[in-house]
């Protein structure tokens, strides 16, 4: 147990959900990461519960001490940073139920698997703090390398940017809560406010700190839930250690939290936002809403303030014996975990007395809405719809399949449903586990390698693919040592083999109560304080002599006793643990910091058992008057001005030549001697003309040569060649490439990838300025800015000497980019920014992209961002678009832009992409975007256009010849669109309804 | 990080004659595809006097690992009663479970396994020479002791890697490879032997 070795614990947090709390910090000789029941802590009845397990699972993969745990805020992963330089980010491994450490002699079983889905390498240093954004989008890390990373939260290991630029060790961060801002604090003096839009720095803030020595492990600040102010860990005024107060507004620092008699270490602000509360029979009064902080020091004392009153609530002294590390409150925000450098975590309750009335998160939202215009309710109305009951079995799968992956993303504010209790007699293959077992040595396959040694091959028992383990793949239960079968409960196999003292005091039971409701009102700081009693049932003396084999790889082994008789005498005894009755938390076993498993020290370690004190906070009041606070501002409006969105600048990229002829509208390629061209890469594919090579009865011939794959072939035409190209497709099963050039007679001609010719020479009606081959199509772009495009396959046009009058409106617009695609569509980029394709079924041209669009600039979808296929699948539409398409990163930027209108703007972007794509034919891109705009709907509770879209991809459920509904658009099934958009649905429980009614639709014509 | 982690090794076939086979059920855990493969051994400790008795029942290469939950049973023939010290031959001696990665040892499995005559005549007096044919073996299969080691789990040309393999208390570094075998190479500190509690 780790808060049994007395080792510091470095950090806490409260899992979102309240039910458990995660700590870090020194193991034996690795880091420690455990996660702890709460309901222990909250209820004396479930302390002494021998059922209720307190320890539900610890991790000692840290080699070195855990800085910082963190869950994230939708609490499904936990993130850990270690002196290890290391960032290890946790999930939950559902359908696998508790088991025990292999080989540790406590048979503590972990209740919960966590286990370790990505390990954040980049720091060169020890991490000190790690913080998640809301809504979970990145992971924040600082280091003592002086550096911050940002991590993409979304698809671990990306790394989004580092924040450099402190000069001393990084020891704390903070988000803003509404994600316009990340703040660090540093070694060097300084604070430091960096913007999330483009990652720069936007104050530093040095003023404060310029006494401060670097004497604190950690310099934990924190933001307001409001978000309008910042409050730094150690700063000082006037020689005495403070927290600075620093305001959004103008970041000034004019007032600061006083009283502690050396260095503050942690700050950290209640979630909840407080108003009075109001009293019976008074009149009630409009109170302001205020905040409330808890700030721990060095001199291990602890002091919460509300921000409307000018001393502090309470001040706790004495809590700890060491410095206070870190805090935690509930969500609830009437509790709190602190924990210390003693290696022990206290919690202290508060009751609405004391901190007032908590706004609900629809008020919460309202302040933020009116001081930022930006509102979070998108997680705050799908946390309060967490309760919601889940009325479809299927829905519910969905749930636990989506809490269950990896990369989940923007869930629910709290947990979801339990995973269900593993299923212990699960199969493989129609196997049972145990059936494996029993043949596994004859059926496992073994060979020799060429040196004649053996070389077995495992048996997967379990896939590893998002960090998580196939439900129906393993038998949860840890298989017995002794190789016997696996019963149905979990109690007696932890039994099975040691003292029943052990097992009833550590009985586990598959879950722990679901417990989410405030504390008990009355305010009690209840120590945590708290040890593992271990006994040694019996010695094994002579065993000594060998136990350093177990350790040991080296010959050294000296002072080896002689065994003999007292072997004989004790028989062969098993040696056991057998933990005495324990509280709830435990303390102090200082176990020897040597390796080797010397059964009698190990056994004979006996503790101190701290009872803890229960201190009612009242009396500890009278230490409010060593603090004394000197002024107090109310939230002010957030006066930054937005930045002004740059102008968008379109580098024009016309390739040909200038000055085309007046009569011409656009530019023509010049005659060249002799040109190559590579068509491809993958098979390589070379064009290579010479003009007027050789003179045959007074006429000149140019010659095309074509060599693909070593395979050469070459041709001869009357004219010089103006331009060629070919198509190249390397995994078409259908290949169908060609070749097309344009001479100077403006004829076009059109071979075969064999050099056969396909097409008579075409006449074009004025000299090419453009020429694109795609799969079997071919596309002339003429100086007298007409558009024709061939299917040679099928011996078509397509499009037909179509004018580019229509869109080359401008005075100087030009074409800068023109491509066909696989499908045959035609795409012309402009000058101007913008891009069209000519739509043959509507037999005009469609805007598809403009890069000037303020709709671009200021869609936030980001959100909405599939999360493991997250690169936008390259297809035309990207192509013109350009890269820089960045999912609103301009967005952010007009934070102040009111909900409603970010809300329509992204609508309307998304609905833009997926009619260009539908025009584009590309079907890649149409999957895509329908995705993110099905998430989109989902997020904002669009249900009209999510039941439009349903619908429309559903279609006709009884067939009748009447029905235009096209069962397939692009190529994609409708319905096996839907089937993809369903799981996005279920996002939000809101629409459980119109998931169901499409499911069951859906269901109903798969049977037919 | 440990790239591997045992989680269970059920012992087969226990308690049995001496002369029996051992067999471990072993269950391993792998964080990714591993590129090379697993030595695994079994090292029967003849004599607690000295490592020169020790035997290695036999080694195996477990491959190819990809990143999953894996098991395989490992069968080594008894040890070879000629190497064992007489008076050894009955009493508690220790059999160790090791596995290698790039000729690297991480873990460390041991078990104390008590030798014993079944018959009551004999073990009152027990022959001086002993009867191998009727002893029993018994492997005290609830209590491994599991040591682990830190490795360097990346190839050895592998860029500051080893750094995150160095116990922060030491500033040795780990060698890129060791010799497999009993030569422990300095400065790998054990680390998280379970059993420490």
């Amino acid at each position: 147990m780790f808060c049994s070795t007395g080792k510091p614990i470095f950090s806490v947090d409260i899992h979102p959900d309240g039910t458990k709390f995660a700590t870090g910090g020194q193991g034996e000789d690795s880091g420690k990461v455990m996660i702890w029941n709460m309901a222990p802590v909250l209820r004396e009845d479930d302390e002494k519960n021998e059922n209720i397990p307190k320890m539900l699972c610890q991790m000692d993969n840290h080699l070195a001490c855990v800085n910082c745990v963190r869950w994230s805020n939708n609490g499904l992963y936990l993130a850990s940073g270690g002196d290890d330089k290391l960032v290890m980010v946790w999930k939950r491994a559902a359908f696998i139920g508790p088991s025990t450490v292999f080989g540790s002699s406590s048979k503590l079983a972990n209740v919960e698997q966590w286990r370790c889905v990505t390990i954040l390498r980049n720091h060169t240093g020890d991490v000190m703090d790690v913080a998640w954004s809301p809504h979970d989008v990145w992971l924040a890390s600082c280091s003592v390398d002086n550096t911050i990373v940002i991590w993409n939260a979304r698809k671990f290991p990306e790394m989004v940017t580092w924040l450099r630029g402190h000069t001393g060790l990084v020891k704390g961060l903070t988000w803003d809560p509404v994600g316009k801002y990340i703040a660090s604090q540093a070694d060097d003096h300084s604070l430091r406010v960096w913007r999330t839009v483009d990652w720069q720095m936007e104050a530093n803030i040095t003023k404060p700190f310029s006494e401060c020595g670097g004497t604190t492990h950690v310099l934990r600040l924190s933001w307001s839930p409001d978000g309008q102010y910042l409050v730094s860990a150690h700063a000082m005024n006037n020689s005495g250690p403070t927290a600075q107060i620093v305001e959004r507004d103008g970041w000034k620092t004019n007032m600061d939290f006083v009283g502690h008699r050396k260095a503050v270490t942690v700050v950290k602000f209640n979630p909840k936002i407080f108003k009075k509360k109001q009293k019976n029979g008074s009149a009630p009064k409009p109170g302001c809403p205020y905040c409330c902080c808890a700030v721990g020091s060095k001199d291990r004392s602890l002091s919460v303030w509300l921000t409307s009153l000018k001393r502090p609530l309470v001040v706790i002294h004495d809590l700890f014996d060491k410095s206070i590390m870190d805090i935690s409150w509930t969500l609830t925000g009437l509790g709190m975990l602190v924990c210390s450098m003693d290696g022990t975590v206290a919690y202290l309750d508060f009751s609405l007395d004391e901190l007032g009335d908590p706004l609900n998160e629809e008020e919460k939202n309202s302040i933020h809405q009116n001081i930022y215009g930006k509102s979070l309710a998108i997680t705050s109305t799908e946390a309060q719809l967490s309760t919601t009951i889940i009325e479809n079995p299927e829905m519910l799968k969905y749930q636990q399949e989506r809490q269950n992956s990896a990369q989940a993303n923007l869930g629910p504010g709290s947990a979801g449903p339990e995973s269900s209790a593993p299923k212990l007699n699960s199969v493989m293959n129609g196997e049972s586990l145990e059936d494996i077992r029993k043949n596994l040595l004859k059926k496992q396959v073994e060979t020799r390698t060429a040196d004649g040694r053996r070389r077995i091959t495992p048996l997967c028992i379990a896939q590893l693919d998002t960090g998580d383990f196939s439900p129906a793949l393993f038998n949860s239960a840890p298989i017995l040592p002794s190789g016997s079968s696996m019963s149905n409960q979990l109690t007696p196999q932890l039994s099975s083999d040691s003292s029943p003292g052990q097992a009833s005091s550590l009985g586990l039971r598959p879950s722990h109560d679901p417990m989410l409701t405030s504390p008990p009102p009355n305010s009690t700081a209840k120590g945590l304080k708290t040890s593992l009693l271990l006994t040694s049932a019996s010695k094994i003396e002579p065993m000594k002599a060998l136990d350093s084999r177990f350790t040991e790889r080296s010959k050294a082994t000296p002072g080896v006793t002689k065994r003999g008789q007292t072997v004989s005498k004790l028989g062969f005894s098993v040696p056991s643990s057998r933990p005495k009755d324990s509280i709830s938390a435990l303390k102090d076993i200082k176990t020897k910091d040597d390796t080797s498993s010397d059964s009698e020290d190990k056994m004979a370690s006996i503790n101190k058992n701290l009872s803890f004190s229960k201190r009612k906070p009242e009396t500890l009041m009278d230490g409010g008057e060593v603090v004394e606070k000197r002024k107090k501002g109310r939230p002010r409006k957030d006066k930054m001005a937005a930045p002004i969105a740059q102008p968008f600048t379109q580098p024009s990229r016309v390739a040909a030549p200038p000055a085309p002829p007046a009569a011409l509208k656009l530019p023509t390629p010049s005659i060249k001697k002799a040109f190559s061209l590579q068509v491809s890469m993958e098979p390589a594919v070379f064009l290579e003309v010479e003009n007027e090579v050789s003179l045959v009865a007074g006429s000149k011939l140019s010659q095309l040569r074509c060599s693909r794959d070593g395979r050469d072939w070459n041709t001869l035409l009357p004219s010089s060649v103006v331009t060629a190209a070919g198509s190249s497709s390397s995994l078409c099963l259908h290949r169908f490439d060609v070749v097309a050039v344009a001479c100077q007679d403006r004829m076009l001609s059109v071979f075969s990838s064999c050099g056969r010719r396909l097409l008579p020479a075409i006449q074009l009606p004025t000299p090419v300025s453009a020429l694109h081959c795609t799969a079997h199509f071919v596309m002339a772009l003429t100086a007298g800015a007409t558009l024709s495009v061939w299917d040679v396959q099928k011996q078509k046009a397509l499009v037909k000497n179509e004018s580019l009058l229509t869109i080359l409106s401008g005075a100087d617009t030009t074409v800068s980019q023109s491509l066909l695609t696989q499908q045959g569509v035609p795409v012309i980029g402009l000058s101007n920014g913008k891009s069209y394709c000519f739509s043959s079924s509507l037999e005009t041209w469609t805007l598809i992209a403009d890069k000037g669009d303020s709709l671009v600039q200021c869609a936030d979808f980001r959100s909405c961002l599939p999360t493991q296929d997250a690169l936008v699948s390259p297809g035309p539409l990207a192509v013109m678009q350009g890269r820089n398409l960045n999912a609103g990163r301009l967005a952010s930027r007009l934070s102040s832009t009111p909900h409603h209108l970010q809300q329509s703007m992204t609508m309307a972007f998304l609905e833009n992409q997926l009619a260009s794509a539908l025009t584009l034919q590309s079907a890649q891109e149409y999957r895509y975007w329908l995705l993110i705009y099905a998430r989109f709907l989902v997020n904002e509770g669009s249900e009209y256009r999510l039941r439009e879209l349903c619908k429309e991809l559903l279609g006709p459920v009884h067939k009748s010849a009447a029905t235009a509904w096209e069962p397939t658009t692009l190529g994609l099934r409708k319905r096996e669109l839907l089937r993809e958009v369903l799981p996005v649905i279920v996002e939000n429980l809101r629409f459980q309804r119109l998931f169901t009614e499409y499911q069951d639709q859906l269901e109903l014509l798969r049977n037919k | 990080m440990a790239k591997v982690q045992v989680l269970n090794v059920a012992v087969l076939d226990n308690p049995s004659p001496f002369g029996n086979p051992f067999q471990f059920e072993i269950t391993f855990e792998c964080m990714e595809d591993l590129p090379e493969d697993l030595e695994w051994k079994i090292i029967y400790v003849g004599s607690a006097e000295s490592e020169e008795y020790d035997q290695v029942l036999d080694s195996v290469l477990v491959g190819p690992v990809p990143a999953g939950r894996h098991m395989f049973v490992f069968q080594a023939d008894a040890p070879n009663t000629g190497l064992i010290p007489e008076s050894d031959a009955v009493g508690v001696t220790v059999v160790l479970i090791t596995c290698t990665y790039r000729g690297q040892e991480f873990i460390r499995i041991g078990y104390y396994v008590n030798n014993e005559y079944t018959e009551p005549e004999l073990r009152e007096n027990p022959p001086i020479k002993p009867d191998y044919t009727q002893l029993q073996r018994n492997i005290l299969a609830s209590n491994p002791r599991v040591t682990r080691f830190h490795i360097n789990w990346e190839g050895s040309a592998e860029r500051m890697e080893d750094c995150e393999n160095v116990d922060p208390t030491s500033n040795s570094k780990v060698p890129p490879s060791c010799l497999p075998g009993k030569a422990p190479p300095l400065g790998i500190l054990p680390d998280n032997s379970m059993d420490c509690l």
